[in-house]
């Protein structure tokens, strides 16, 4: 493997509430497993804010994880060993494989000659080229840099990779701002290319461009792909574009991978109900029967849902996936209130209480009965009731036991691993 | 065949320092009543241009050279063009501000109220500073306040009686007609539409609705408002003294507090959660694609003729961006208005519109039904332009070689001429002109001259 990480996590501090407070933690990128083999082309779409863009700087040691390693340049029978170790928990095996292999343990030299294995291509090309260098200096940069090079022939290389980018000679001397777009993408591209990586990452590589050229550097970036065997993570929104370039895909949201495996299997047969819902959204000409629209928004991160962080938008979810008792409050709520006003008590009220407990106060004889009723109708149209065990009188109070959570990790089912309560059954080793 | 808005050969150009920018080269649309019309094209083929040309948001070193924008007859544009035949060669950037001073005027009856516009970015089209309710109940009140206050007046003499016989005729099943019929009987013209907008509304319950109905009636309103609200609806506007430094405040308030309660039922029926709590908000508590359904709520909130929406959802997410887009199919059904859909996107278009227009270069090249378009595209470009779309189901796709034209130095004849597969010696000498190729389908090309050669 050219880049394996094992639960690799990144948190950032971000200011605290109140001046004394502590500060807060977001965690961007939560106990992500991602590996590259020589060529094969990894992508990770997610929406935003769900850490994609963390995710690929920090396998690039751009930022420093917050727990977990990157390995690079691995043998995979030494991955395999290691995570072995993992496994029965060997800390001295693992540690001294870390050592060897982790981008985080290499210090001066040897670092600088991994650095030179491993490029990132930014997502906006109008800004990731510096507009006062021209596209020669851009591209001779990082070979000069890296000591990859003499000067004399880094001239001649530079004139080779624009000749591989699709690009003309006297491109040499021109300066950023006199490019389109595609064409300061091709330049950020030979300048990733430079010292000839083994991996290199793609951060929404065509977002900023127009369909006809995103074809054009999408087919390029293939051609690159099987001429120098570059293992590559192409980081995007656009399920079509994974579609098209990537061998395996892993879907990410809120900083977790919920679903990853081969293309075939992960797009055109998704389990994940987020990847099965992502899949269904993306638009076009064919009307899709079952489309599934989510409800809601990505969570914030600083305070992510508890359980399984997709679990509030879900349309699969239940009762074990982690409701907490304000989250079925404000469906409750909705029901004795609004909806089913008529059949309650004007009086009634949902609290939550202190320890997570739900309780309806002012309820009226034979209440249960009703709210019974109607949790069993609208169970289906409000997963959140799913989590009620079962109601307890306490003279005019109604007390809702609610059902304990799970944690999903990542399970393998039908040639892929998944991270949802659902396939839990089919293995439970993780 | 009605038509919302007839533009018919609209050129324009951009005066700059380094020479005429010419953005629009002769774009024709015929918009229906009730339909989406969406408009594809490249960064930098004059999508946006057009969009703005129509609602007549234009710098000052645009000049609008031929063409005319037809909204329902009546031209949207002629004092630019009248500026543009004086001052063709020479035209003075002063000169050319106060035009569009003029034109402001002339449109202010028309922005908002009979076209409005959403724009790309939900995050910087609200005002940061002012809450969600007052951003819609500002719309309200400039442009229809009688609308408000005849809804505040029938809910101060409105009689409990009459909410109850009003109650039982919508459980009944009472039509839209046979309310407005039982407001007018009874002198109570506004509260139908409360009443209809609050049994509509599919987030409540039965009771909960017969609750809100019953307790519509407010109590009086004292003297002042009062008369700021007949005059309101005996004028059909704001009146003059309302405009006053310290009067306006005062006079206005009511109609905003109004104007609130109206938003709410608007966001009801945008299928935004919670509605009473969302209008008390600022745009930074929503989320994107809350945001956005806010800005529909706006350019809806006055029942325009027309709506241009200019990447509606390329700032948005996929799953949000699905959610729009079912709105917009919603809306569509819902409220009697055009649509024009601007997006790079096909496929978003192909979900929502009933015709796309394909443009390059400032022209339309090729006009046609979704289903046209996708499985039978006739210009060249249209089939490049498709088949350069990766989808999820795979297969090769295939970029389009070359650039996109300096409109400051358009190419001769047809502009895609130097990017085409096809091109004939004619083509970079003359431009050719739309044509029905079939029924509903117009292109701009030689290759099909031919055929059915009925000019448009």
């Amino acid at each position: 493997m050219i880049i394996a990480a094992r639960r690799l996590t990144k948190e950032f501090e971000i200011k605290a509430n109140s001046a004394f407070g502590k500060p807060l933690r977001l965690r961007a990128v939560d106990s992500v497993d991602i590996q590259v083999g020589e060529g094969q082309i990894v992508g990770v779409v997610g929406e935003s804010g769900s850490g994609k863009s963390t995710l690929g700087r920090t396998l690039l040691g751009l930022l420093s994880p917050s727990a977990g390693t990157v390995l690079f340049d691995i043998p995979d029978d030494v991955l395999r060993e290691y995570d072995g170790f993992r496994r029965d928990g060997d800390a001295k095996g693992a540690a001294s494989i870390e050592m060897e292999y982790s981008i985080f343990k290499k210090k001066g030299e040897k670092l600088k000659k991994i650095r030179s294995g491993m490029n990132m291509v930014f997502q906006d090309p109008y800004s990731s080229l510096d507009p006062r260098m021209n596209v020669m200096s851009i591209i001779t940069e990082p070979l000069l840099a890296m000591n990859y090079m003499k000067p004399d022939k880094a001239v001649d290389r530079c004139m080779e990779l624009l000749e591989e980018v699709g690009l003309p000679r006297d491109f040499a001397y021109r300066y950023p701002h006199e490019l389109s777009g595609g064409q300061k993408q091709r330049v950020a591209l030979a300048r990733g290319m430079a010292t000839l990586p083994k991996f290199l990452v793609l951060d929404e590589p065509t977002s900023a461009l127009d369909v006809s050229v995103q074809a054009q550097i999408l087919s390029l970036l293939r051609k690159i792909r099987e001429k120098y065997h570059i293992g590559m993570v192409i980081i995007t929104h656009n399920i079509a574009v994974i579609s098209y370039m990537a061998d395996q895909v892993n879907v990410m949201y809120a900083g977790k991978i919920v679903e990853s495996g081969p293309k075939e299997d992960v797009i055109l047969n998704p389990v994940h109900p987020y990847t099965i819902a992502l899949i269904s959204a993306v638009p076009g000409k064919m009307v899709k029967p079952n489309r599934i629209i989510l409800k809601g928004d990505t969570p914030n991160l600083i305070n992510p849902p508890q359980g399984c962080v997709f679990h509030p938008r879900c349309p699969m979810a239940f009762g074990i996936c982690g409701w907490t008792a304000d989250e079925i409050a404000t469906d409750l709520k909705y029901l004795v209130n609004d909806k089913f006003a008529g059949s309650f008590n004007d009086k009634a009220v949902v609290s939550t209480g202190a320890g997570g407990s739900l309780v309806i106060n002012n309820a009226s004889a034979g209440d249960e009965g009703v709210l019974e009723r109607i949790i069993n109708e609208e169970k289906g149209n409000m997963k959140s009731l799913t989590a009620i065990e079962g109601l307890e009188r306490h003279g005019t109070n109604i007390e809702l036991k609610i059902k304990g959570y799970r944690v999903p990790k990542m399970y393998n089912h039908d040639g892929r691993k998944v991270s949802c309560l659902l396939y839990a059954g089919d293995d439970n080793k993780a | 065949m009605e038509y919302t808005l007839n533009v018919s050969n609209l050129k324009e150009q951009f005066y700059t320092r380094r020479g005429i920018y010419k953005a629009l080269n002769g774009v024709d649309i015929l918009l229906r009543k009730g339909e989406i019309l969406g408009i594809a094209g490249e960064s930098g083929c004059g999508k946006t241009t057009l969009g703005l040309t129509i609602i007549g948001l234009l710098p000052r070193n645009a000049v609008v050279t031929d063409g005319e924008i037809l909204l329902d007859g009546k031209d949207l544009i002629a004092t630019l063009r009248e500026f543009a035949s004086k001052e063709a060669n020479n035209p003075n950037l002063r000169h050319s501000e106060n035009i569009m001073k003029k034109l402001n005027k002339q449109l202010i009856n028309v922005r908002g109220s009979r076209i409005s516009m959403v724009f790309q970015d939900p995050m910087t089209s609200l005002n940061p500073v002012l809450r969600i309710g007052y951003q819609i109940a500002e719309t309200l009140m400039v442009h229809q306040p009688e609308v408000l206050a005849k809804r505040r007046l029938a809910r101060s003499k409105v009689k409990d009686d009459d909410l109850r016989e009003a109650l039982k005729l919508l459980e009944n099943g009472a039509d839209e007609q046979s309310i407005k019929a039982f407001a007018e009987t009874r002198q109570l013209e506004g509260i139908e539409e409360q009443l209809l907008n609050i049994w509509r509304r599919n987030d409540l319950g039965i009771a909960r609705k017969e609750k809100m109905i019953l307790s519509l009636r407010s109590e009086r309103l004292g003297g002042f408002d009062m008369a700021v609200l007949q005059r309101v609806v005996s004028q059909g506007r704001i009146d003059g003294w309302m405009r006053i430094p310290g009067l306006n405040r005062m006079s206005k308030a009511v109609l905003i507090k109004e104007g609130n309660t109206k938003a709410v039922e608007l966001l009801s029926s945008l299928e935004i959660p919670n509605p009473e709590e969302v209008v008390k908000m600022y745009p930074h508590e929503l989320s994107g694609g809350m945001r956005q359904r806010i800005i529909i709520a706006i350019a809806l909130a006055n029942n325009p003729e027309l709506v241009i929406m200019d990447e509606p959802t390329s700032a948005l997410d996929v799953t949000v961006q699905a959610q729009i887009l079912d709105l917009l199919k919603h809306l569509k059904q819902r409220f009697n208005t055009s649509f024009i859909l601007i997006s790079h996107d096909l496929s978003v278009l192909a979900e929502v519109c009933d015709r796309i227009g394909i443009m390059y270069a400032g022209r339309i090249v090729e006009v046609a039904t979704v289903d046209a378009i996708f499985n039978k595209p006739l210009h060249p470009y249209t089939t490049m332009l498709i088949s350069a779309v990766p989808t999820i189901k795979g297969g090769e796709i295939q970029g389009i070689g070359g650039a996109v034209p300096d409109m400051r130095f358009p190419p001769s004849g047809c502009m895609f001429h130097p990017r085409c597969p096809y091109v004939m010696d004619k083509c970079r000498e003359n431009n050719p002109q739309m044509k029905y190729v079939e029924d509903e389908h117009l292109v701009a090309c030689y290759l099909y001259e031919g055929q059915k050669g009925e000019q448009n």
